[in-house]
Order: structure tokens, then C-alpha cells, then sequence
């Protein structure tokens, strides 16, 4: 029966028109989106980016509608995003990632692009030009390192080296580390805890900061240095009871409840180190060569700080592990993907990566770059003389393809606190740490397939 | 026609007193009612569609998620029915988090209703610069809830916060404020930093309590508390009945202050002090940090039927104590 004009609307008509009406608000939205992206695709000379907002300026994102003749609309890094607009099937068309991390997570869910064709015919990515930091980014579906390529690190460092500034080693008489032989965890703690100032129960000159790039791979990273593996061989399973994983541990556990620097329980107000290390307030700072890019900004700061080798532990291997690479990857459903790979080429291989280069922050992840690390000053040569010596020692920590790291990052913040507040031991936290994360990865592992 | 020649509107015929009446008179009526009805709900429709979009869409949508394993980007994620809703039951830090989000709301809520109300009576009295002293206390409310967290998160530091600087002036060593076990109290004081919003509701409140109920207590011999207790509070009561309500549903669901307190990022929010993690940080940890988007969505189910229980309880609890100004002839 239809209504005749001037009826009264029923409510079960309102209703049903205010969801007509809806459908058709989210259609129109949904056009605005599609209107939006669509300005972005159009002639296939638009892209979008999803980065963090210093990765690429604005002047950059001119210089590339100026030089390729693309234009670039960013969007900032946002996983919560990244993830809806995956599902929606309207990825960015390129994605920043930390290839340590986020490469066997990604690929093992089939949503990131195999490079290895467009780096086959790239006349500026030579596959022999790249340094092998950038096989963080390859996964074979059961080893990282290995099989095709899935992006590309914009810069590296050895994350488990660390920075230190002389004054406050003179300050407190405390011996400088050598250039080349690194020190154990074991003297980092102890020189830590003589060069930490402390008045009135507050901490003015942390002694030392050494919390990796986080703690899930910063204890994955102690414990290949420990000699042993956190993860299973199918990566399915983590053991933190292992005599090599509980070191780490307990290294971290005793570096906390020394209170020298920066941790979970005590964050740091500056919310990382870079801030507090250039004002002066911290001896050492557990961050690798990229630091440099703002250490080298301040030169008062540059001409007292030194880079060391990574610590080891007594007995294990000398290892210097990269726990970042971070850099780019391409969707699997990108809708631009020729284009994308001009500007990942001209990011990657062309004036953006020469100026990064040229900056210190990180090691340029093209050999042929390698030249335009600063080396003008005498500490820079000799920051620059200790980091060439470490890359004999890199190394490569797989991760697990079943669990995003920042899960396990939160399930590690969650548990480990109790044990840096002395509430349980170094065991029990062994036990609850494997509890919670071998059941996420159980979890990660039923929906990979 | 003169002003004094018009008819009052009461003495005119019922049909011809007024515009309406003289148009309806002419139109049939079911089209006046269908007018009517088309403009309700011609006015009401943008609310209507933006509840269904924005509203029950979405909740709709996490209902559908609840029974599932989905985490927006895994390929075989399945239904798994009541799966989730069993194991939050079996889940201690669900309820570990819940019970400490209760115990918030029944700290701030009660705590922050006093202070508003407090405020209020101060602001309310005969002061000179009154306007100075409401516009102050309520400033604090303007600000954004970032804005106060950052603030509070600076204050406190407990290396480099100006509290810490007052202790150490008067000799006390340094607190650090944003830990276990004072990490709650600074999260306290953020919301009562804050109770400028009820301080101007009460205030309105206030300012309708009629003298001569006050001037009759008075010349009868009352005390100004027992005048307070027995008229003010009585006349005031179901604006606190409004502000124990939403306080409630707000506090049960804070959130900013804990988040900012946190360390950035999403894997950040688990890195709180064990006293703050409260219901709606498990739920922010479970859907960004953890990619459980179907566990997290049981969880803001249970918390919608929770509050929706509560709100009764409340209503059924003060029902004989709140009273309502009604005109009894309206009701009628």
C-alpha cells in the first residue's frame, strides 16, 4: 500500500526512510572518500603515504610533484588506520614499517607487495647496492632475511650500540669504553651506576639509558647476544625460561631497580632519550649511529659524545643487531603501484636519501651513499671509525610472523613491571611472560593459517 | 480598529482564535496532523540518521564483532559465537580492571559532586568579584582534557615537577607521583581539577531555590546547615541525581588522563601503573595493541549492559528521595 500525499508518516515509514536515509549519507560519505582518493589517483600521478610527519616535509612532498611529476598526499602512521583502510581495500600506496618487526607479520597475512620485479628493472635500486640491513625486509614465509623483497630501510643503525658523552665519564672519574672492544652488559650496569647524579631522591644526570627500540626486541636481541633464541624455530612459541633468555631478563630486571636511567617503571619525561641526552641530563644512551643526526646538530654536545660498541654478554657471541630498518613497503592492493615505485626509488635512492646520508641519522641503506656519512669533524671520524668497525658484527634477530610486535610490547609492559618492583623473581616472570605471549601467538597462528 | 476594540483571545469562537485556528479550520485535519508529523520529524531527522550511522551502526557492527576473532587484517578469522563473552568472565584482568574502575566512580563521582556543590554554595553568596572567582573556578573545565593531562603529567614528574619542587622546599624528598601507589591520587586530582562543570550546574541549581523558603527557615530558627539539609539539598536533588549519573557513566569510562600518562604508542597503554589500568585501557589495549577486535568488542558490550544496570539501579535507589518540582496540574 503506498502513502497518499499528506498521509501521516508512520514511525515504521520514519524509520524505515531515516535508514534509507542513512544508507544514502553513507553512500554520499563513502562517494566523499572515493572523491577524495580519487583526487589522489587520478592519471595514476597521485599517491598517498602513510608516514609519520617528519619523514617526509613539505617541501619534500613539493620537490616530488616538482621533480616526478607525482603528487603526494600523507596520511599519518596510524596501525588503527592502516588496518581499516587494508580491509576497505583502499590501502596507501606506500606504508612506513620497521622491517624487523613488520615484515613476517605483514607478508605472512598476504597484504604486502613482492618488489623483487620492480627492483629486477630499477635503473636507481641496484639489488647490489643495497647494504644487507635492507634484508630485514625479505621473508620466504618461515625466515626473515631471506626470499623476495618487501621494502626497503630508509636508514639503519646497530641499535645495541650506545652513545656516551665524556663530560660526565670525567665528571665522575669514571674510565671511557674502548672504540673497539665492546664491554659487558654486566660493567655497562656498573658504569652506569657511577655516573647516575642523583639530590633529594631526584635523578639529575641519568647514568645510562638501555630499553632498545623496545623491550620485546630489545630482550629478542640480549638473548641471541646471550647465545640463545627467544623464539622457537617455527616461531610459534617464545621461551623465556631458557638460561640465555633469563639473563636478559635479569639484566633488565637489575638495570631497573638500579634506577640509572630511563625504564618501564621510571619513564622517561622527555619520552625518549634524544631530548634529555643534548641537555646535558644522561651519561649514556643505548641508541645506535642514527642518534648522531641530532647529536651532530648540537656541537658542544657532538665534540664531548662518543659511539661504542654493543655490550655483550660473558661467553656469548659478539653480536650487533639491527632492531629497526625502518623504511617502506607497498600493499599488495595499492592502486598506484607504478608510481609509488617512482617515489620509492627517488625516496630511497635518490635526493631524500642523499640528504638523510648526509644528516648521520643512519647509516644510508645504499653502499654507494655511504661516502656522504659526516666525517668532517674529528669526532665525527672517529663516531664514523668505531660504526664501519661494527658492521663486520650485524646481524639479523628474526621475529614472529604471528603477532604484531606492539602486542607483544603490551603484553610485556603488562607482566614485567611486578618483577621491576621486586612483587615477583626473574622465574615467575619467565613463566608469565611465556603464559600471555605463546598465547597471543597461538592465537596469531590460527589466523594466519 | 483600535487596540481597545480587539477581542481577547478567550472571548473569541474557539475556531477563529488565532491563525492556526483559522487555517485549520479550513484544512481537514488529517492534514494538519500529517504536517505536524512531517515536521517533527522533518526536525528530528538529522539526529535520527546521524544515531543510525554513527550510533547504532557502529554498535550493531561491534556486537556482530564480538562473536568473533576478527583483528582487521588476519585472513581466517572466525565466529566463535559466545566465545568471547565466556572468556572475559574467566579473564582477571577484565575484572581486575573493572573493579578498579568502580572504585574510581565511586571515589571521583561522590568526591567531585561535594567539591562542584562546594564551589557552588562559595560562588553563590553575596561576594565582591563574584564573576572573577566563578570564571576561575570554572576554567579549569574549559580546558581540554590533553591539555589538563599534559599538565598534570608535568606536574608531577618527579624529576622535573614543580610538585616535588614545593616538597623539596619544605624538605621531603622527592615523590614519584606518577607510580604505584600514587600514580590514582594524581588521576583523582585531574577530575577534580575539573569539577568546575558541576560547580556551574549546581550553580544553577542554586539560583533556583526560592528566598522565601530560606527566609521562612530562617525566622523559624533553622540553622544555616539545617537550612542547607533540609531546603537546599531537597530542591537540588535532581540535579544531583543528573550529575551522579553521568559522572558515573564518565568516570566508569575515563580514559585521556590514563592515556596521556602512558608512554605513546598503543603498546604504551599497558605500561601504566597497575592502579590506573582501568576498564577502558584493557579495552584500548585489546583493540590497538593486542588487534583483538572482536575480544575488545565484547568488552564495551558488557560495559554498555553494566551501565545501562547501573543507571537503573541508581534511578530505582533515589526514586522516593529525589524530588521533582513538577506542577501537579500538569501532570494531569
Amino acid at each position: 500500500m503506498h502513502a497518499h500525499a499528506g498521509a501521516p508518516l508512520s514511525r515504521r515509514r520514519f524509520l524505515a526512510r531515516s535508514a534509507g536515509g542513512a544508507a544514502a549519507g553513507a553512500a554520499s560519505l563513502n562517494g566523499c572518500a572515493l572523491k577524495v582518493a580519487g583526487a589522489a589517483t587520478g592519471g595514476g600521478e597521485s599517491i598517498t603515504m602513510m608516514v609519520k610527519l617528519d619523514d617526509i616535509s613539505t617541501e619534500l612532498i613539493q620537490q616530488a610533484q616538482k621533480e616526478l611529476g607525482i603528487r603526494i598526499t600523507v596520511v599519518a602512521d596510524d596501525i588503527t588506520r592502516l588496518i581499516a583502510m587494508l580491509t576497505s581495500g583502499r590501502p596507501p600506496d606506500l606504508v612506513r614499517g620497521i622491517g624487523a618487526l613488520d615484515t613476517p607479520y605483514f607478508v605472512a597475512r598476504g597484504v604486502a607487495e613482492n618488489l623483487d620485479p620492480y627492483f629486477a628493472r630499477s635503473t636507481v635500486l641496484d639489488v647490489d647496492d643495497l647494504d644487507p640491513a635492507n634484508d630485514l625486509w625479505r621473508y620466504d614465509g618461515t625466515t626473515q632475511g631471506k626470499g623476495p623483497r618487501y621494502g626497503m630501510a630508509k636508514d639503519f643503525s646497530q641499535d645495541a650500540m650506545y652513545w656516551y658523552d665524556t663530560s660526565h665519564f670525567d665528571t665522575a672519574g669514571v674510565e671511557y669504553p674502548s672504540d673497539t672492544e665492546p664491554i659487558t652488559y654486566e660493567e655497562w650496569l656498573d658504569k652506569a651506576r657511577r655516573l647516575v647524579r642523583r639530590k633529594n631522591g631526584q635523578t639529575s644526570v641519568y647514568g645510562g639509558s638501555y630499553n632498545g627500540l623496545g623491550l620485546g626486541i630489545l630482550f629478542t636481541s640480549m638473548t641471541a647476544a646471550a647465545g640463545g633464541s627467544l623464539f622457537s624455530a617455527d616461531f610459534s612459541r617464545v621461551d623465556f625460561t631458557t638460561p640465555e633468555a633469563r639473563r636478559a631478563l635479569t639484566w633488565y630486571v637489575d638495570y631497573a631497580k638500579a634506577k640509572v636511567g630511563p625504564s618501564l617503571i621510571q619513564p622517561n619525561p622527555d619520552g625518549w632519550d634524544g631530548p634529555t641526552y643534548v641537555a646535558d641530563r644522561m651519561a649514556m644512551s643505548g641508541n645506535g649511529y642514527w642518534l648522531g643526526g641530532m647529536i651532530n646538530a648540537e656541537p658542544k654536545v657532538a665534540k664531548v659524545s662518543r659511539l661504542a660498541p654493543a655490550p655483550v654478554f660473558e661467553g656469548g657471541p659478539r653480536l650487533s643487531s639491527c632492531q629497526g630498518g625502518t623504511g617502506m613497503w607497498m600493499p599488495r592492493k595499492a592502486r598506484n603501484k607504478d608510481a609509488a615505485w617512482r617515489v620509492f626509488e627517488w625516496f630511497f635512492g635518490e635526493g631524500p636519501a642523499k640528504a638523510r646520508a648526509e644528516g648521520g641519522w643512519g647509516i644510508p641503506t645504499l653502499k654507494s651513499l655511504r661516502p656522504l656519512m659526516p666525517d668532517k669533524e674529528d669526532h665525527q671520524k672517529r663516531v664514523l671509525k668505531v660504526q664501519k668497525a661494527e658492521l663486520k658484527h650485524f646481524s639479523v634477530t628474526p621475529f614472529t610472523p604471528y603477532a604484531k610486535w606492539d602486542a607483544l610490547e603490551a603484553l610485556i609492559n603488562q607482566v614485567v613491571p611486578a618483577a621491576l618492583n621486586g612483587q615477583i623473581s626473574v622465574d615467575t616472570l619467565a613463566g608469565r611472560l611465556n603464559s600471555v605471549i605463546n598465547e597471543q601467538l597461538k592465537r596469531g597462528k590460527e589466523q594466519v593459517g | 480598529m483600535t487596540v481597545g476594540q480587539i477581542p481577547s483571545v478567550a472571548s473569541r469562537p474557539r475556531s477563529a482564535a488565532g491563525t492556526g485556528g483559522a487555517r485549520s479550520a479550513e484544512l481537514p485535519r488529517s492534514s494538519v496532523t500529517a504536517r505536524r508529523h512531517r515536521a517533527f520529524y522533518l526536525f528530528t531527522s538529522p539526529w535520527i540518521i546521524g544515531f543510525l550511522l554513527l550510533t547504532a551502526g557502529p554498535m550493531g557492527y561491534a556486537l556482530w564483532l564480538s562473536f568473533t576473532t576478527f583483528d582487521g587484517i588476519s585472513p581466517h578469522w572466525r565466529y566463535v559465537g559466545l566465545g568471547n563473552y565466556r572468556e572475559l568472565l574467566s579473564d582477571p584482568v577484565t575484572w581486575d580492571s573493572l573493579s578498579r574502575a568502580g572504585v574510581f566512580a565511586l571515589t571521583s563521582v561522590p568526591l567531585s559532586i561535594v567539591a562542584g556543590l562546594g564551589l557552588a554554595v562559595l560562588v553563590n553568596r553575596p561576594l565582591r568579584a563574584r564573576g572573577l572567582f566563578r570564571t576561575l573556578l570554572y576554567l579549569p573545565a574549559v580546558v581540554p582534557p590533553v591539555g589538563a593531562g599534559l599538565i598534570f603529567k608535568q606536574l608531577f614528574n618527579r624529576d622535573s615537577g614543580a610538585a616535588n619542587g614545593v616538597l623539596h622546599l619544605v624538605g621531603i624528598d622527592a615523590v614519584a607521583w606518577l607510580d604505584d601507589p600514587y600514580a590514582r591520587y594524581v588521576i583523582l586530582m585531574a577530575v577534580l581539577w575539573g569539577a568546575g562543570n558541576i560547580m556551574i550546574i549546581s550553580l544553577a541549581g542554586l539560583q533556583d531555590v526560592p528566598r522565601e523558603l530560606h527566609e521562612a527557615a530562617r525566622i523559624d530558627g533553622a540553622s544555616t546547615w539545617r537550612a542547607f539539609r533540609s531546603i537546599t539539598v531537597p530542591l537540588l536533588s535532581p540535579v544531583l541525581l543528573f550529575q551522579a549519573v553521568t559522572g558515573m557513566i564518565a568516570s566508569v569510562q575515563t580514559i585521556m588522563p590514563l592515556l596521556i600518562a602512558s608512554n605513546p604508542g598503543p603498546a604504551g597503554v599497558t605500561s601504566i601503573p597497575q592502579t590506573n589500568y582501568m576498564y577502558m585501557m584493557h579495552v584500548f589495549a585489546q583493540y590497538f595493541a593486542l588487534g583483538r577486535y572482536g575480544y575488545a568488542s565484547a568488552l564495551l558490550w558488557v560495559l554498555f549492559v553494566l551501565i545501562l544496570i547501573v543507571t537503573g539501579l541508581i534511578f530505582k535507589a533515589t526514586s522516593g528521595v529525589v524530588f521533582y518540582n513538577v506542577d501537579p496540574e500538569a501532570k494531569k
